[in-house]
């Protein structure tokens, strides 16, 4: 344990090289970025991202649902500067379109799935007994289930589209938070502030959720952005396999389900740019959220 | 010892019931069952007589408990059934497809090891140094790429350079093993690049711990070689988790599958899961369900008892 004490030390006198007289969140910011320069990087690629899909209307060069059949496959070029598809609609507005399907289905499937998720894991230690015996053979049922089988399945049952894949991504993850926060949770109930609100007749709900849910946040944000990543990915996965989001909707699996094998040759173009667009976005996620997840907890075991 | 072992075995038993009964359950509230997709799917009017006729050639009309019970206990017969897609028996369904499917799956774990455990070791003997970060952006890397976009990138990388696609039809490693080599190294990579992301970090991390150990200063201290502390001393140990990881992410590999057998066009299991859900096929979709689950439950208990077998420091109760 000693490689990580002495990091630990390391990383705090970095931290106090940070420059004072500013506000105590870009302090904070800043003591981040210097002890993790990797999880900062992956920051910098979300908060891109998530600029790039607010202004998709002022970047993308044109119209993601413009079909123009006399332009085909056409290859990058000064017009197109990523070429175009099948459909002659211009791939980098596609892509720019994109990145608002990958974040609201990426934010709302990790946000739902890691809520409900938290819930359980602190019903499931606060109440004890039969009711963590219960949730936890039913938590152990939905964990045996890969997650995309899992994911395919519940789509199967909603249907295509945005919000029923939010859902199919968000259950197979309720689980794995519920585990973690458990975990969490058991200790925090037998601490003596739970025990005091409990001498003072507070209800189960007031202590479950004002006391004990704001205590188990440090491992609900390390599961959250340790989601956020995968549900990307599992949304391009679902609709590369076309039971994810539906055309015409610009979603970067959905490109590369048209251009995977078929126009390989004539059109590289169209399985090239997509899928670095899901790889820098999920990469992203998956450096930041690791980073954060050493600085938050060192010692948890969240993996 | 013994007693543990009965124990955990018999604590598989209400899970793989909770899977089996969520999978019966959910395949029914599909919307549109097997019978109305395949015989008014192409838009012919069926009277509702001959639908209620298809229906009870396939059980459907039973109450869903008597459903229920005729398939668990055929499973525990080792019956599986017939698919009620194709009429024809499960078990051969699965057969023809479980060979390619389990060559990939077996050689994405090899890729998956060649990588992380000298990756993972190299990154912990050079903590924090450039070597280090680049193995971790490697991994994490794996982690962030779609396997099927890697897939597509292999297969466009074979086509530019080589003029060559791996081919669609199967070939049996006892026809031609070399052409059967061939043809599933290149999932197998964009499976087990995925794949060895979680092992490399974990190799890294339990290297480094292992690396603080007493023994391994006793080692040092007796003047052994590096090498040898390093292989003998350290690596031996630092293993155990790496196991773990190696042993649960094999049994979900067919979720890597669904995917990547798509690119490759190959079929197998991952794609006749695709399938079987898309047809409303209730019989083969649970049968392969629960097959996945058998897997993934059995090797957490074999992983349970190796531990114990491999670290002698661990007492089961």
């Amino acid at each position: 344990m000693g490689a990580s004490q002495t990091r630990v030390e390391t990383a705090a006198a970095v931290g106090r090289r940070v420059p004072t007289g500013l506000p105590m969140w870009l302090q904070a910011v800043v003591r981040f970025a210097r002890q993790k320069p990797l999880g900062a990087w992956g920051a910098a690629v979300v908060v891109v991202m998530v600029l790039v899909a607010i202004g998709a209307d002022y970047l993308a060069p044109y119209d993601p649902l413009k079909t123009r059949y006399h332009l085909m496959m056409q290859a990058p070029g000064a017009k197109f500067w990523l070429g175009t598809d099948t459909y002659g609609r211009d791939i980098l507005s596609r892509i720019i379109y994109g990145s608002r399907t990958a974040l609201l289905v990426g934010f709302s499937a990790s946000i739902f799935g890691a809520t409900v998720g938290a819930i359980m894991g602190v019903m499931s230690a606060y109440f004890g007994g039969k009711t963590d015996l219960v949730i936890q053979r039913v938590m152990d049922v939905l964990l045996s289930f890969p997650l995309i089988v899992l994911a395919l399945a519940v789509v199967a049952v909603l249907g295509t589209g945005v919000e029923n894949v939010i859902i199919a991504i968000a259950v197979p993850m309720v689980p794995r938070c519920a585990r973690v926060v458990r975990a969490s949770a058991l200790a925090i109930r037998e601490t003596p502030y739970v025990e005091a609100a409990r001498a003072m007749g507070f209800s189960h709900m007031r202590i479950m959720f004002r006391h004990m849910l704001p205590n188990v946040v440090a491992p609900y944000l390390i599961m959250l952005t340790a989601f956020l990543g995968q549900a990307i990915l599992l949304e391009a996965s679902l609709s590369f396999l076309g039971l994810g989001v539906t055309e015409p909707t610009a979603a970067w699996g959905l490109m590369l389900k048209g251009a995977a094998v078929e126009f390989a040759e004539r059109a590289p173009w169209m399985g090239i740019f997509p899928g670095l667009a899901i790889s820098a976005a999920v990469f992203g996620f998956n450096l930041f959220g690791d980073s954060l997840r050493d600085v938050l907890d060192p010692k948890l075991r969240t993996s | 010892m013994q007693r543990y072992i009965i124990k955990r075995f018999l604590l598989m038993i209400p899970t793989l019931l909770g899977v089996a009964v969520f999978i019966f359950l959910l395949m029914r509230v599909i919307p549109g069952d097997i019978v109305e997709l395949r015989l008014t799917s192409e838009g012919g009017f069926v009277t509702e007589e001959v639908l209620a006729t298809e229906r009870a050639r396939l059980g459907l009309d039973k109450p869903l408990w008597q459903q229920f019970v005729n398939w668990i206990w055929g499973i525990v017969r080792l019956d599986f059934g017939t698919s009620m897609w194709t009429g024809r028996p499960i078990s051969h369904e699965i057969g023809i497809r479980l060979q390619l499917s389990l060559e990939v799956a077996i050689l994405a774990t090899v890729v998956a090891i060649l990588i992380a455990i000298p990756l993972g070791t190299l990154a912990a003997l050079k903590q924090d140094t450039w070597v280090d970060y680049a193995v971790r952006v490697f991994s994490i890397a794996g982690l962030s790429m779609p396997s099927f976009w890697l897939g597509i990138l292999i297969i466009l990388f074979l086509l530019i350079f080589f003029q060559w696609v791996p081919p669609m039809i199967y070939t049996p490693i006892w026809v031609d093993p070399w052409a059967n080599f061939s043809q599933i190294v290149w999932p197998a990579v964009a499976v087990g690049y995925r794949y060895s992301a979680v092992s490399t970090r974990m190799m890294r991390s339990s290297t480094l711990e292992v690396l603080r150990e007493d023994y391994v200063r006793t080692a040092r201290a007796k003047g052994l070689w590096e090498k040898v502390v390093i292989t003998r001393h350290a690596m031996k140990n630092a293993l155990l988790p790496v196991i773990t990881v190696i042993g649960l992410e094999f049994a979900f590999l067919i979720g890597g599958l669904v995917v990547t057998e798509q690119v490759f066009n190959l079929n197998g299991l991952g794609k006749l899961f695709v399938q079987s859900i898309a047809q409303r096929d209730y019989t083969m979709t649970q049968t392969l369900v629960l097959l996945v689950a058998v897997t993934f439950v059995l090797v957490n208990f074999v992983i349970d008892i190796l531990y114990g077998w491999l670290d002698p420091r661990i007492h089961y109760q």
